[in-house]
């Protein structure tokens, strides 16, 4: 079987329970279209999954975004920045496949693993930590 | 064509006028509510102005007003006109407010609370009014005293008239003023409370009006105070009564239907006005649309939906299934107005998942997404060219209907329930050149800040953003009334006719994240604007200020006075009192064992008053009490001709079926306008003054 493209990894937890939970439900959704794109799924089906991924993601930062705010997080408005930009860039990969009707599974695959961990070893890491010094 | 079909034509050419002559921020129709609390403020602080000058006691009040009036008319007197004034203006609101909410149809369904709870303030309204003119003791007041008692005592409520209290100038007593200023100051804060009971289902409630439409308000009151101010009548004198007096017929409107018609129909015809007001919510054809539901699988508790609710209908609740989240969403279906805009807000609500029957975290029953998705992919196979338009248009605003064609009309309870991703997949997907939202009035949203926050999701302002490379000029923002089809069909057209000249929807390029452009507003060029403002400002202050002292109503004709016959007395009882047998006295119990039994029931009191040898009144009075055992009481205000007269007055108590048992004739001469006191008193008539 096709290795992972992301594994979860300790330090990515964040240390809000249900972030961290969400997080590693996006992981695995990732690593599910991933196996599909290896075996070379159709158009439609990765354009649905990408879709499907952008809804959990959305609700997923507007959860985090609740938490951060609860929190009176200080660096919430780069972060909320970030994130919108982060499901900009979902919704041009899906452009990109719907427009062009191919994909290079290579391709595609290390872009969505460098746009998932990408945002995690800052934004994300930025977050944790300052939730740790909080306490 | 229904009663409240006729109700909206007005109300459609008034929002057709105002979105020409006013600025959308300041466009009275859509916050009539805020004035009212606007007023309520200028009201409120005047009075408290007025309060610190004003002397309550019969004698002291009239002079205390007098002096605020004139020594002071820059300062007090302008702010007794402006307290008087704008609490007139207070019921013109109200009454657009009523009609125009009645118009819409808010109040059927949930919308009943509100509605439910802004009739009752028209009571308090009044009670505030009406014994705010009492308070100023003058000849106006004197008449609202006398007939406010006579409308009460009309009541079953009182055992004694409380008429008697303005029989003639000897029987006012500071104490009664006491508590006319009580009311007058413990209503207004009852109200206050119910105003704030009123909004309290409306998240972000709008209290204050624009500030620009604020000061041209507070600007025309002011005018209106110092070009007529508020003037008081000569002095009560309860000796006399006023040939005419000066009516404010936005409060005082019932004294003449009383006058002419009595008291009793005053009552039933506000009874029946209430009842019917305050019932229209459930009374048929009712219209209730199912609530939002969440769909836990769908929901983390993100609490945006709960955010943008205009009706507070959505709280957040501790996790129910056992998911990991610590929060979920929970509909209160009888607060919902199924306006669909937290369906909207929801971050799950995006065409482009995959399940044919994809379910958002919060849908309306009645309009899911994957209907609408499938519904909008109909539509737009169905168009061709370079200016094919999607049309959402909000079940309340002007008519979009697509005429010419290459436009197809999706309808939705509110533009705020299309969540921005539907605008993005048809625009980026090619199912359409343009996506046109074609809502209420700006500012004036059916539901409430649906308009809002449409923009504001749009411009990146509010979750959830709409993606920056979506671009704004193929998203057509179209707000106009239902009544303002122009302003609508000039948007389509406008709207069309940009497209094909727009670039195509290019990949990769950078773009600000904007809001959509506005249309053109349809307004009149500035100076008729100007006009316009001028005229309905000033012919509402003008409106304001006549009705607010004329017509007069006339009491007297200038030769005639007024006989006040009165009376309170305990007539016989029905059976003297009688040795007891032995037998009755074995039926008591011992410790009410007495030698004498007296019943006590009483005789009814007869009355007549003969003038020249003509019956002028004649009536028979009960005693009070449960046992009948208390005094009767009469009172009764009978005009006749002033001059010299042969009065009769006597009265039966005795139960006797000829004959009385206390008679007086009296030789009076009446001025004209005297009142002339015939009271029964200590068992004798007598006379006053």
């Amino acid at each position: 079987m096709e290795p992972a493209l992301i594994e979860w990894r300790e330090d990515f937890r964040i240390g809000l329970p249900e972030v961290d939970q969400e997080h590693r439900e996006l992981i695995d959704a990732i690593n599910r279209l991933h196996r599909e794109l290896v075996v070379g799924a159709s158009i439609g089906r990765v354009t649905g999954a990408l879709g499907d991924i952008h809804a959990a993601i959305s609700s997923h930062f507007a959860l985090e975004e609740k938490d951060m705010q609860a929190l009176h997080y200080a660096e919430f408005e780069a972060h909320k920045r970030e994130h919108e930009r982060l499901l900009d860039e979902i919704l041009d990969i899906i452009d990109d496949v719907t427009a062009s009707g191919s994909y290079d599974p290579q391709v595609l695959s290390s872009r969505l693993a460098d746009w998932f961990t990408g945002h995690f070893r800052t934004f994300d890491a930025r977050l944790h930590r300052w939730l740790a010094a909080r306490h | 064509m229904s009663l409240r079909g006729l109700l909206r034509v007005p109300f459609d050419g008034l929002d057709r006028f105002c979105a020409r002559a006013f600025p959308p921020a300041w466009n009275p129709m859509a916050q009539l509510g805020a004035i009212g609390w606007f007023l309520f403020w200028i009201v409120t602080v005047s009075g408290i102005y007025l309060y610190v000058f004003f002397d309550t006691g019969v004698a002291g009040t009239w002079r205390s007003i007098e002096a605020i009036t004139h020594d002071q008319w820059w300062a007090g007197g302008v702010m007794r006109s402006l307290h008087r004034y704008a609490s007139d203006a207070m019921v013109v609101m109200v009454l657009v407010h009523l009609s125009r909410e009645w118009a819409m149809d808010r109040m059927r369904g949930n919308h009943w609370f509100a509605w439910a709870t802004g009739v009752p303030l028209i009571l308090f309204i009044y009670v505030c009014g009406i014994t705010g003119y009492w308070l100023v003791w003058d000849a106006r007041a004197q008449y609202v005293a006398v007939a406010s008692a006579q409308l009460l005592d009309a009541l079953p409520i009182f055992g004694e008239p409380i008429g008697r209290n303005f029989l003639d100038q000897a029987s006012v007593s500071d104490r009664f003023f006491t508590l006319m200023v009580y009311l007058h100051i413990a209503a207004p804060l009852l109200m206050l409370l119910f105003m704030w009971i009123h909004i309290a289902r409306h998240a972000r409630a709008k209290v204050a009006p624009a500030r620009g439409l604020g000061a041209v308000i507070l600007l025309t009151l002011t005018a209106l105070s110092l070009a007529w101010p508020a003037l008081s009548e000569p002095p009560a004198d309860l000796d006399r009564m006023p040939e005419a007096v000066p009516l404010d017929w936005f409060y005082l409107g019932a004294y003449p239907v009383m006058e002419k018609w009595g008291a009793a129909a005053v009552w039933l015809g506000l009874a029946g006005l209430f009842a019917l007001l305050w019932l229209l919510p459930w009374l048929p054809p009712r219209r209730t649309p199912p609530a939002a539901k969440v769909d836990l699988g769908n929901c983390n508790g993100c609490a945006r939906c709960f955010a943008d609710c205009p009706f507070g209908a959505i709280s957040l609740a501790p996790r129910s299934d056992g998911r990991s989240y610590e929060q979920e969403a929970v509909v209160h279906p009888e607060q919902c107005m199924a306006c669909g805009i937290c369906v909207g807000s929801c971050p799950t609500a995006t065409p482009m998942r995959s399940a044919p029957d994809f379910v958002a975290g919060i849908e309306l029953p009645d309009r899911l997404l994957a209907a609408l998705r499938r519904e909008v992919q109909a539509a737009a196979s169905g168009l061709a060219g370079d200016d094919r338009v999607i049309v959402f248009a909000c079940e309340h605003g002007a008519a979009a209907d697509a005429a010419g064609g290459n436009a197809a009309r999706i309808a939705l309870p509110c533009v705020g329930m299309l969540p921005p991703p539907f605008m993005d997949w048809i625009l980026s997907r090619g199912l359409a050149d343009g996506v046109m939202l074609a809502g209420c009035a700006a500012g004036d949203c059916h539901f409430r800040l649906g308009d809002r926050w449409t923009a504001e999701r749009i411009a990146g302002q509010r979750d959830p953003w709409l993606r920056e490379r979506v671009p704004r000029e193929r998203i057509g923002v179209s707000w106009a009334a239902r009544g303002d089809r122009g302003q609508r069909e000039a948007d389509l057209a406008a709207f069309r006719a940009r497209l094909p000249a727009l670039p195509a929807m290019a990949r990769g390029e950078k773009r600000e994240r904007a809001p959509a452009r506005p249309f053109a507003r349809r307004a009149w060029p500035k100076p008729l604007q100007w006009g316009a403002w001028a005229g309905v400002f000033g012919a509402l202050a003008f409106g304001t200020g006549a009705l607010a002292s004329w017509p007069d109503l006339r009491l007297l004709q200038p030769d005639e006075a007024v006989i006040s016959l009165s009376l309170r007395h305990a007539a016989h009882t029905r059976v003297e009192c009688q040795p007891l047998t032995p037998e009755e006295l074995m039926k008591l119990k011992p410790n009410m064992r007495r030698q004498v039994g007296c019943p006590r029931q009483r005789w009814p009191v007869y009355v007549e008053l003969l003038r020249d040898g003509f019956v002028l009144y004649q009536g028979q009075h009960q005693p009070a009490g449960l046992w009948n055992d208390g005094p009767s009481t009469v009172l009764e205000r009978i005009v006749v001709p002033a001059g010299r007269q042969a009065l009769t007055v006597r009265l039966r108590d005795s139960g006797r079926e000829q004959g009385f048992d206390h008679e007086r004739r009296i030789e009076a001469d009446l001025a004209p306008a005297q009142n002339f006191v015939i009271e029964f008193r200590g068992g004798q008539w007598s006379l006053r003054p």
